[in-house]
């Protein structure tokens, strides 16, 4: 097929804004699926991703359209995350495309995510197609929303579609403008193989599938391929494209996108973001790849029942199979004993993850508090990165710390400006500028410590301006700050797994707080618990469990044992996810109490 | 010889009239619907002919009327129910006939003509002798009254008396609490039931709690009437032969027994409950559903589900578990089983194992803490 005919493009939208819907839509006008295989966000394949209507892996699909021109073009899609955490997985998804769609909610108008995305996209010299969505809504205003696209993000948005995905409005007039504005593939199909590696999954039987976009020249069965950046050798065993399930075709054209998989078992040797050539006609130089995403979160990972460390083990092995931005060690707590210290893009990934390991594979975990990677800068010159607060070091050998600051976008109505700058003072920010989205919009940008936004900034940002505020931020460097680690003790005894780093002036409200929060989180037991919180050695606030004094006398005769049965059940099934820490039983929430405070 | 888990060893029916519900009550009971009274009585005769086949009974099993307030029934129902029984064979020289009632539904001559009938056993919902405290939670009935009833069942001939109390009670003191327990213990009762107050939801009392009219004792209080009713109860006599129930040598009750060992029984009427070693069944609760013949609910009970029920059943009572029977009823060696567990709790001194008889029960402190222990079957 000649590359004139091929469109690659993907999706940008906010939570939200319709992105599954129009994306379904698309698949369904053009008859890709019938009617009986189409179901709701159907590139979502993961439970996880229907049930909170997010998109977490970016999802391909190959539709045929005729367009009014007569001509019958290939689209790919390559559907994208919106959420901030998966940012990376988006640069990868628009490495791959000539042009975007850039889906905006007809009556929210544009979120600070979005923008995110938007400038990703513009980095890639990707060709922006605006939709304005949801123009059914009562409260649609697509005039405004298109002055605000104009505005802010800076790019003409006279020819936006209007379209309602939900009742398929405006889908026809967005697969013309795919093929009338985004750019073909502009590939040589006789130079030597070179595509580009966007994606990758882990399939027990065919080894590694790679997704690809062929940049030059072709890929088909039987090829010897070579990944150029670790040089190993593979033959293709299978070549196919997304409909959207895996169909295999013969050979991929120059622009085209599809998988291949060459009976490759390990993951590293087919890193995402490497390119794939022809091992006896190789390409001279390799496409740009992508910068390896970096964790900003930390938390431990507990197995509930000791004996699950293995099975935790191989199942994060697997899951990072599917997703490199997951990185673990193995880590011992003295309270929790042996798990892993893990990192994720953000809560949300981290949510995710915990949540794919406890349905996926049937474990039961511990989650300590998330955390921040922190610099420790010590006196004999060394510099230490610190990913779990327990190995924090001694003040005395501390010269000073820093923490990473990340610069935060905000967008929201400008009736709760004050709001948003009250609260991200109080959480250390600096404030850096302002702008209006329209008239009744502001976009505030703010220097803040990350470890506040993991914290509750957001919760706090969604209450203080009910819910109409949106947040982006990127990574923005380190910069010293006054920390100081917070211990908890139970029964005198210091719990690592529970200790946290804050800020020197919120410590002791901090202190005081968690150990108050952490006595009406530890059931009750037969004896009396002290709860203290320590800097060094010094207690900073205390707080007792008393202790369980009786059970109550209860009848039980006999149409009492179902139901006295199903209490004992209940209540040993609020015992499970309970970790036994010295002669103390601790609730998972127990870990968490540090970002539920207020 | 037919082992006693293969046999009916009890016989529950269930009267489920009240002249007023209690404010803490949420037992299948219902005020105002005397007038279904007869209906009922011949629906109850009804199901005892239909069901009477249905599994082997001991010649000795026993009966319990409970309720509601069994003592509200007509004599000439109650005789029909009690024709049922015996014309079907099911009563023919029970161990026990016992009758729930409430202070107040009964006199002297009414209770001679139970004793005519056969019950030999009388229990009293008494809950408090403190007048104040009875009026709170709403009964019906003054203090006098409950002992004056106690008076006239002992007159009347029946020399097995039991009486239920409540601890914990809004505005009960561990003093007036004292003040009832040593009333009752001076009364012809042998026999005596103890529960703490369970506030269970949607009844008036936990509407009166959460709104502040109403406030329950400190748990410390509640526990020093808890300890108080255990170590004064042993003092005069009644020893506790299970959980929350004290009886005088001799005086236990048969038909409760049942329940904790686990055996099989049959319950007739609304929302009774029957079980035959494999399979639990309860019939519709609201009266009307009953007398329409609605089918009951069947559960069934894995081997797996019947051990645990075998296991906290019976160490509810202080004689404990012999740890044959329930190798011989389930198959399952316990301490293979459990070994861990139990180990760690007879550690705490909350279980003890006499490896001897093969028995295994609960401490003095285990009987405090009980569920945490039964949990462990499960």
């Amino acid at each position: 097929m000649s590359q004139e005919l091929i469109r690659n493009f993907s999706i940008i939208a906010h939570i939200d804004h319709g992105k599954s819907t129009l994306a379904d839509r698309l698949i369904e006008s053009t008859g890709t699926l019938s009617k009986r295989e189409m179901e709701e966000q159907v590139l979502d394949q993961l439970d996880l991703e229907r049930e909170r209507g997010i998109t977490i892996k970016a999802q391909a699909v190959r539709i045929s359209y005729e367009a009014k021109d007569g001509k019958t073009y290939m689209l790919n899609l390559i559907d994208t995350p919106g959420h901030v955490d998966f940012t990376y997985e988006v640069s990868r998804a628009l490495a791959a495309c000539e042009g975007a769609l850039l889906v905006v909610d007809a009556s929210q108008g544009i979120e600070a995510q979005t923008l995110a995305n938007v400038y990703l996209a513009l980095e890639h010299d990707l060709e922006i197609i605006p939709v304005i969505n949801k123009i059914d809504l009562p409260s649609a205003d697509p005039e405004k929303v298109k002055k605000e696209i104009e505005e802010v993000i800076g790019i003409d948005a006279s020819e936006a579609v209007f379209t309602s995905a939900k009742t398929g409005f405006g889908i026809e007039e967005v697969l013309e403008e795919i093929v009338k504005k985004v750019p073909p593939p502009q590939g040589d199909e006789k130079k030597p193989l070179k595509a580009l590696v966007f994606d990758s999954k882990f399939d027990a039987y065919k080894g590694v599938v790679l997704y690809i976009r062929v940049v030059d020249g072709q890929i088909r069965k039987g090829m010897s391929i070579k990944m150029m950046a670790t040089g190993k050798v593979f033959e293709v065993t299978e070549v196919g494209v997304f409909k959207p399930d895996l169909v295999n075709v013969d050979v991929l054209e120059v622009g085209q996108v599809g998988f291949f998989a060459a009976a490759i078992k390990n993951v590293k040797d087919a890193r995402v973001g490497d390119t794939v050539t022809d091992s006896r006609n190789p390409a001279s130089a390799p496409l740009p790849g992508y910068r390896k995403a970096t964790p900003m979160v930390y938390c431990g990972l507990y197995p509930v029942e000791n004996s699950d460390y293995d099975n935790l083990r191989d199942a994060l092995e697997k899951l990072q199979l599917n997703d490199a931005s997951l990185v673990f060690e193995p880590e011992t707590s003295l309270a929790l004993g042996f798990g892993f210290r893990c990192g994720f893009l953000g809560l949300l990934h981290m949510d995710v993850i915990k949540e794919r390991l406890e349905r996926e594979y049937g474990l039961t975990l511990i989650t300590t508090a998330p955390n921040v990677i922190y610099q420790v800068f010590l006196t004999d010159g060394n510099v230490e990165m610190i990913d779990n607060p327990a190995l924090f070091p001694d003040p005395t050998v501390i010269d000073h710390v820093e923490e990473p600051y990340v610069r935060a976008t905000i967008i929201a109505p400008k009736e709760y400006v004050g709001q948003v700058m009250e609260l991200s003072q109080e959480k250390r920010g600096e404030y850096e500028n302002m702008t209006y989205v329209d008239e009744n919009r502001v976009m505030i940008h703010y220097s803040l410590p990350l470890s506040e936004i993991i914290y509750d900034y957001f919760d706090r940002l969604k209450s203080a301006t009910r819910g109409y505020a949106s947040l982006d931020y990127e990574l923005h460097g380190y910069r010293p700050s006054s920390l100081v680690k917070v211990d908890i003790l139970l029964n005198g005894e210091p719990v690592d797994a529970l200790s946290a780093i804050v800020h020197r002036e919120s410590a002791q409200r901090r202190g005081r707080l968690l150990v108050e929060k952490l006595r009406g989180l530890i059931p009750r037991q037969m004896f009396e618990i002290p709860v203290q919180a320590a800097i060094g050695n010094k207690v900073i606030a205390r707080e007792t469990v008393r202790a369980m004094r009786k059970d109550v006398l209860a009848k039980c005769y006999g149409g009492d044992i179902s139901r006295k049965r199903k209490l004992l059940e209940k209540q040993k099934e609020g015992k499970k996810r309970m970790k036994q820490v010295g002669s103390v039983e601790l609730p998972q929430e127990a870990f968490m109490a540090i970002l539920k405070m207020d | 010889m037919r082992k006693q888990w293969e046999q009916i060893q009890g016989i529950y029916i269930h009267i489920p009239f009240c002249m007023q519900k209690c404010l803490y009550c949420d037992f299948a009971s219902f005020a105002g619907k005397s007038g279904l009274m007869h209906q009922y009585a011949l629906a109850l005769a009804n199901e005892i002919r239909s069901r009477a086949g249905e599994m082997p009974i001991s010649e000795r099993a026993t009966v319990f009327f409970g309720g509601g307030t069994p003592s509200l029934l007509p004599i000439d129902d109650l005789k029909m129910i009690i024709n049922a029984l015996k014309e079907t064979g099911l009563w023919r020289a029970p161990a026990e006939v016992t009758m729930e009632m409430n202070p107040g539904t009964v006199d002297f001559d009414k209770l001679c003509q139970y004793q005519e009938m056969g019950i030999d056993r009388v229990s009293f919902g008494v809950q408090s002798l403190n007048d104040k405290e009875l009026k709170t939670i709403g009964r019906l009935h003054a203090a006098s009254e409950a002992l004056q009833a106690i008076e006239q069942a002992s007159k009347a001939g029946f020399e097995r008396i039991s009486a239920d109390l409540i601890y914990g009670l809004p505005t009960q003191t561990l003093a007036t609490f004292k003040d009832t327990l040593a009333a009752i213990v001076a009364s012809a009762i042998s026999h005596l039931s103890v529960y703490g107050l369970t506030v269970e939801e949607e009844t008036p009392l936990a509407t009166l709690l959460a709104n502040g009219s109403l406030v329950l004792p400190s748990e410390e209080e509640a526990e020093m009437m808890y300890d108080h009713t255990i170590s004064y109860l042993e003092e005069r006599g009644l020893h506790r032969y299970e959980i929350s129930n004290f009886a005088r040598t001799g005086q236990e009750s048969l038909h409760n027994l049942v329940y904790w060992h686990y055996l099989p029984y049959y319950g007739f009427g609304s929302a009774a409950c029957s079980y035959d070693g494999k399979r639990r069944m309860t019939n519709a609760e609201d009266i009307e559903s009953y007398i329409r013949g609605a089918a009951p609910t069947i559960e069934q009970l894995p081997s797996r589900t019947s051990l645990a029920e075998f296991m906290f059943l019976g160490l509810r009572t202080s004689e404990g578990i012999d740890l044959s029977v329930a190798k011989d009823r389930f198959g399952v060696d316990v301490m293979a089983m459990f070994g861990q567990e139990i180990e760690k709790y007879i550690n705490k001194e909350m279980l003890s194992f006499d490896q001897a008889a093969n028995n295994l029960k609960l401490t003095k402190l285990g009987m405090k803490f009980g569920n945490e222990i039964f949990e462990l079957f499960l």
